[in-house]
């Protein structure tokens, strides 16, 4: 298994972080560079962490453990009225966004009032493509537990919540966790306080991530998904002139692949691992409800018998 | 006169309505009408669930006619001229607008800054001309509320609703369900009172 971390540090000498990592089996997944500092996303293998904490202390640099890499989270509106975009659910995506997380937005089309929301088909598949999605609610704790009741039918990922109101987690029906102190919120959350409830949001979303990690090691996915990317960056060419967004967004027991299906699918089945094995025998290759995109979904050990 | 002489937000759900106040503030704010409301009072129930807002308004500036800037006269002798001599260039671009709206960009001539002709019968058309309504303040600070309240403000599920928009008052009623008599009575209500806080 991988750890998900993040090293903050001096551009001197990065390189010998990065080398370090890819050696030890790891993958570097971003690499921003602000003139004289540099953020890099990986992935290291956990028996090795003690090896790049030293490495990170030798280059005074920093490590955090950054839950949120390599997941792609869904942050959903009610609506795309003015009531609910732009400030706080862009403020939500871009606050994950800077943690890791690869994060989209979605405005629903009859996602209002208390007694009249619901979810379209497409709606609910859409979201069950992600790994976890955020509900940003209002200011009303009636309002939010009578929506909960019947807003999130059909969703099978975790659902976090968030609201005004201080409520627990068990007195928000069918929410995974809630994170209070939001609420409809028309201006750029930018005061001090404003801010440590967007840490406590990315937090919680952590742990909720976390215990997936924990569900998900019990029946692991035969490959990786960072395996996934790496094999589709060397033989997929068409991938590297692809102006989307991370042409190949991770996803916790897959990723999303921002190629035509009816073009690209076959390619990507018989892609061949060093292993031995094709990526059709260790993952299905499916059509994406987001455009015409590829989602694969790594299959779990119990059904191939194998981890590669 | 201060801004904002009253300001409540009441619900049985305080959280509710303190945040249900900010959002109120941000709005106002970005729309610039801190200063077109007076007093305002607010109810919210989400269980009932209504929303009833209420104000008073202090709409200042009156609708700005063409004789308020400018002078009207007579063109030169002989043709079908009115001429239009500026005297604030500030309203330029609107007064333009308006006049090739109403007679046709060929009968239009600004000779120069200042000068405008317009070519139509002076006789007919000079006294309209006078009258003539170039920018109305009034009716965009209204359209702005309008937009405040019913587009930003009021809980986007809260579909059924009543209003009354008047230049001294505004109020709105509205719910997820059909209005009770009880409802638009509490906003009438409300109304009252903010009047007679204004009276005292």
């Amino acid at each position: 298994m991988f750890e998900p971390v993040m090293y903050t540090g001096g551009v001197y000498k990065h390189g010998q972080m990065v080398e370090l990592v890819e050696d030890l089996g790891g993958y570097i997944l971003q690499k921003n560079v602000m003139q004289t500092e540099v953020v890099l996303l990986m992935l290291v293998p956990i028996d090795d962490m003690a090896i790049v904490e030293a490495k990170a202390a030798n280059l005074l640099g920093k490590m955090t453990r950054a839950p949120l890499t390599g997941t792609e989270i869904a942050t959903v509106a009610p609506t795309l009225a003015y009531h609910h975009l732009p400030h706080l659910d862009c403020d939500v995506a871009e606050f994950l966004r800077k943690r890791g997380a690869k994060t989209n937005m979605v405005g629903l089309a009859r996602g209002v009032g208390k007694r009249i929301c619901q979810l379209s088909a497409y709606e609910r598949d859409l979201i069950n493509e992600h790994d976890l999605a955020v509900f940003i609610l209002g200011n009303y704790e009636h309002c939010i537990i009578e929506k909960s009741k019947k807003l999130y039918d059909g969703i099978e990922i975790p659902i976090v919540v968030t609201g005004a109101p201080e409520l627990r987690t068990e007195d928000v029906p069918n929410a995974t966790a809630y994170v209070g102190s939001f609420g409809r919120i028309l201006h750029h959350l930018r005061h001090s306080e404003e801010l440590r409830t967007l840490d406590k949001l990315a937090d919680v979303i952590g742990e909720v991530l976390d215990n997936m990690r924990k569900e998900l090691a019990k029946d692991p996915p035969s490959v990786a998904p960072v395996r996934i990317k790496k094999e589709i960056e060397d033989q997929v060419q068409e991938i590297i002139d692809s102006l989307h967004p991370l042409p190949i967004t991770l996803q916790m027991n897959g990723a999303r692949v921002k190629l035509p299906y009816e073009e690209y699918h076959e390619m990507i089945e018989n892609i061949k691992f060093v292993e031995g094995v094709t990526m059709k025998e260790v993952a299905n290759v499916l059509p994406s409800k987001m455009r015409n995109f590829i989602l694969i979904k790594a299959k779990p050990k119990s059904e191939t018998g194998f981890v590669i | 006169m201060e801004q904002l002489e009253t300001f409540i937000v009441e619900s049985p759900d305080a959280v509710g309505a303190k945040t249900t106040k900010t959002l109120i503030q941000d709005v106002l704010a970005d729309l610039s009408l801190n200063r077109v409301i007076g007093r305002m009072k607010v109810y919210v129930d989400p269980v009932q669930p209504v929303f009833i807002f209420t104000a008073l308004l202090r709409l200042t500036t009156p609708a700005i006619r063409l004789k308020d800037f400018a002078k009207v006269d007579m063109g030169t002798l002989g043709k079908d001229e009115v001429k239009i001599e500026l005297q604030r260039e500030a309203f330029t671009i609107k007064l333009l607008n308006k006049l090739w709206e109403k007679y046709g960009k060929e009968n239009i001539e600004q000779r120069d800054k200042k000068i405008i002709i317009v070519k139509v019968d002076p006789l007919k058309e000079l006294d309209g001309m006078k009258e003539f309504v170039i920018d109305e303040p009034r009716q965009e600070v209204l359209d702005r509320l309008i937009d405040a309240i019913a587009l930003r403000i009021i809980p986007e599920g809260f579909r059924v609703r009543k209003h009354e928009l008047s230049a001294s008052h505004v109020m709105f009623v509205a719910s997820e369900d059909t209005l009770k008599p009880e409802w638009i009575q509490r906003g009438k209500d409300m109304l009252e009172s903010l009047r007679s806080e204004e009276d005292v």
